[in-house]
């Protein structure tokens, strides 16, 4: 791919898989020498495999990548073509946007009844409010793919 | 009446092409709110919360790590050497080549856990080998689009760990033993067509007068590939390492033989490798989590139960529903991708699982060996559009040559329903 189609996205993605394979490792060497597990890493591994989830499929959402049946989408005249894409960027938009909301009310309930997270003892909001921070992220690209439909690409 | 609208709106959205998990999101979310509309926030803060719910599971990392060493035994070099061992090994002759491709995808099942990827890995060295010894590039395409198939019965397998996330009462290591047989029936069942469709077509008549690679210096040579699944499945059997520890024990012996040993992945390399492992894992990440949505709508909704009654009430029985079953998942794996199947028809079949007293794990076993034909199957076959890719041909010119292969796997297929040993002995005797 060419640098200048590397998004963002694409950037943090292969960080946090990085990251999450070194934590793994981490895991299984100290494990080997110590005889001790760090089991807290799990919770982290975990937000942070929500993470990667976020920024992969917003890298999909921009590039069409996501899987779908292709059947009607790929085939047909131009001009359906080009109306299937629109439809698709409007139902991301519309559902990640209203995920986003929900999952805002989700995380400022937490916030609220200070709850906090089983393993570690954090404060949860502190993992939830990635959730609406990359429904907004991805709602966007949903949207600038819509903007380049219409500019007919 | 809400149920009709969680189908309705999900099959709809879905044939116009939205990307499947939106429409599974759209689909549950509008039925949740229709069907608590006197709720405050019409009960949706169920919608975020399934969701972060089903993504922040620990055991589900396997998944992006899977996937990861799939994108890196693709560069690695191993399958180009393991291709020369097994000529090495198995001679030339006509209707060689396809056994060997088979049997290379077979033994690549065993270190990555994805089918398109071992059909990508397997394809970029085979398809013009195929070509060099005549084989029309319509039947390679084939051979390695059905063989790349097996993978996801051979351990370790992603399809299998999503299964294990979604089922309580099927352990990850259990379902790992228990696809090992029946992947290998699997291959068989494929060996067995491809050498008989090479002889009555003539196929690959150049092949006798290719040279042989020499036994050892291949094996040498081979050696790093070879060793692979000895230390990913051996490392999980003896309890080095969990199965997500194992993955990522893989990514870096797989970064290690591919950086150091054969010099095929380069430290530039790195960031696409990692980059493409971030959005595939992305994109099946996102269908689990919005699936979560669907799946608690269909349960709170009570839609399952009476789906169940009436199907009990026919009349079937085990076998006649299990047919059925099959029959159905054939058609609909022609159209979605395997993991978005389980998503899909797992939280609806458990409840049939449960009525008949089927194995949770032999089921697992059965699905999955569906899911591996669909795999296949034109027109929306996941692995043969990879391969198709990989020879420049289209997924019509395959019709020919393909069906006899799925027919092969069917057989298979129908072996593990009737004689459900072939899938549970293993982890049985295992102590799983």
């Amino acid at each position: 791919m060419k640098p200048a189609n590397i998004l963002i996205e694409d950037r943090l993605g292969a960080v946090l898989m990085a990251l999450l394979l070194l934590i793994t490792l981490a895991n299984v060497i100290v494990r080997y020498f110590t005889d001790q597990s760090f089991a807290w890493t799990e919770e982290i591994s975990s937000v942070l495999m929500l993470v990667l989830c976020m920024a992969g499929s917003a890298c999909a959402i921009a590039r069409d990548t996501h899987i779908r049946v292709e059947y009607f989408f790929s085939a047909g005249s131009p001009e359906r073509q080009q109306r299937l894409v629109v439809v698709s960027a409007l139902c991301n938009a519309l559902f990640f946007g209203v995920l986003g909301v929900l999952s805002a009310q989700m995380c400022w309930d937490e916030f609220r009844y200070e709850e906090t997270s089983p393993a570690i003892g954090l404060p949860k909001w502190w993992y939830s409010v990635w959730l609406p921070v990359f429904c907004g992220v991805l709602c966007a690209r949903a949207l600038q793919r819509l903007q380049r439909a219409k500019a007919g690409a | 009446m809400t149920g009709a609208l969680l189908f309705v709106l999900f099959v709809v959205l879905m044939l116009a092409g939205v990307p499947i998990g939106v429409a599974l999101g759209i689909g549950g979310a509008a039925a949740i709110a229709l069907a608590n509309l006197d709720v405050p926030s019409f009960g949706l803060l169920a919608v975020p919360q399934n969701f972060y719910a089903s993504l922040t599971k620990y055991p589900l990392l396997a998944l992006p790590m899977f996937v990861l060493v799939g994108s890196i035994f693709d560069r690695s070099g191993i399958a180009q050497r393991l291709v020369n061992f097994a000529i090495a090994v198995l001679g030339r002759g006509p209707g060689m080549l396809p056994v060997v491709a088979i049997l290379v995808a077979m033994f690549l099942g065993g270190i990555s856990g994805s089918g398109p990827a071992n059909a990508a890995a397997v394809g970029g060295v085979m398809i013009a080998a195929m070509a060099r010894a005549g084989y029309p590039a319509p039947f390679s395409a084939s051979v390695i689009g059905g063989a790349a198939a097996t993978d996801i019965l051979i351990p370790p397998s992603i399809a299998l760990i999503v299964y294990s996330v979604m089922m309580p009462g099927a352990s990850v290591p259990a379902l790992f033993a228990a696809g090992l047989v029946p992947g290998v029936l699997a291959g068989l069942a494929l060996i067995i067509p491809a050498i008989w469709l090479s002889r009555r077509h003539g196929l690959g008549q150049l092949e006798s007068s290719l040279p042989r690679p020499p036994l050892w210096p291949s094996f040498v040579e081979a050696i790093w590939g070879l060793s692979a699944p000895v230390l990913i499945l051996g490392g999980m059997r003896l309890g080095w390492f969990t199965p997500t520890e194992a993955a990522a024990v893989a990514v870096a012996y797989g970064l290690f033989v591919g950086m150091v040993v054969h010099r095929t992945i380069r430290v530039r390399d790195l960031l696409t490798i990692f980059r493409e492992a971030a959005e595939i894992s992305g994109v099946i990440l996102m269908i689990i989590g919005l699936a979560s949505i669907f799946a608690y709508a269909l349960n709170t909704l009570s839609i399952i139960d009476p789906i169940t009654q009436a199907i009990l009430a026919t009349g079937l029985g085990s076998t006649g529903t299990l047919l059925c079953l099959v029959a159905l998942l054939l058609i609909v794996g022609m159209f979605l991708d395997g993991v978005s199947i389980f998503l899909i028809f797992v939280p609806l079949v458990a409840p049939l699982m449960r009525a008949f007293n089927w194995d949770p794990v032999w089921f697992g076993i059965l699905l999955t060996m569906m899911v591996a034909v669909g795999q296949f199957t034109p027109p929306m076959a996941v692995n043969l559009m990879v391969s198709c890719k990989m020879a420049g041909v289209s997924i019509e010119q395959t019709f020919p040559w393909v069906w006899w292969l799925v027919v092969g796997m069917l057989l298979a297929l129908l072996a593990v329903l009737v004689f459900p040993p072939l899938a549970l002995w293993l982890p049985q005797s295992l102590g799983y």
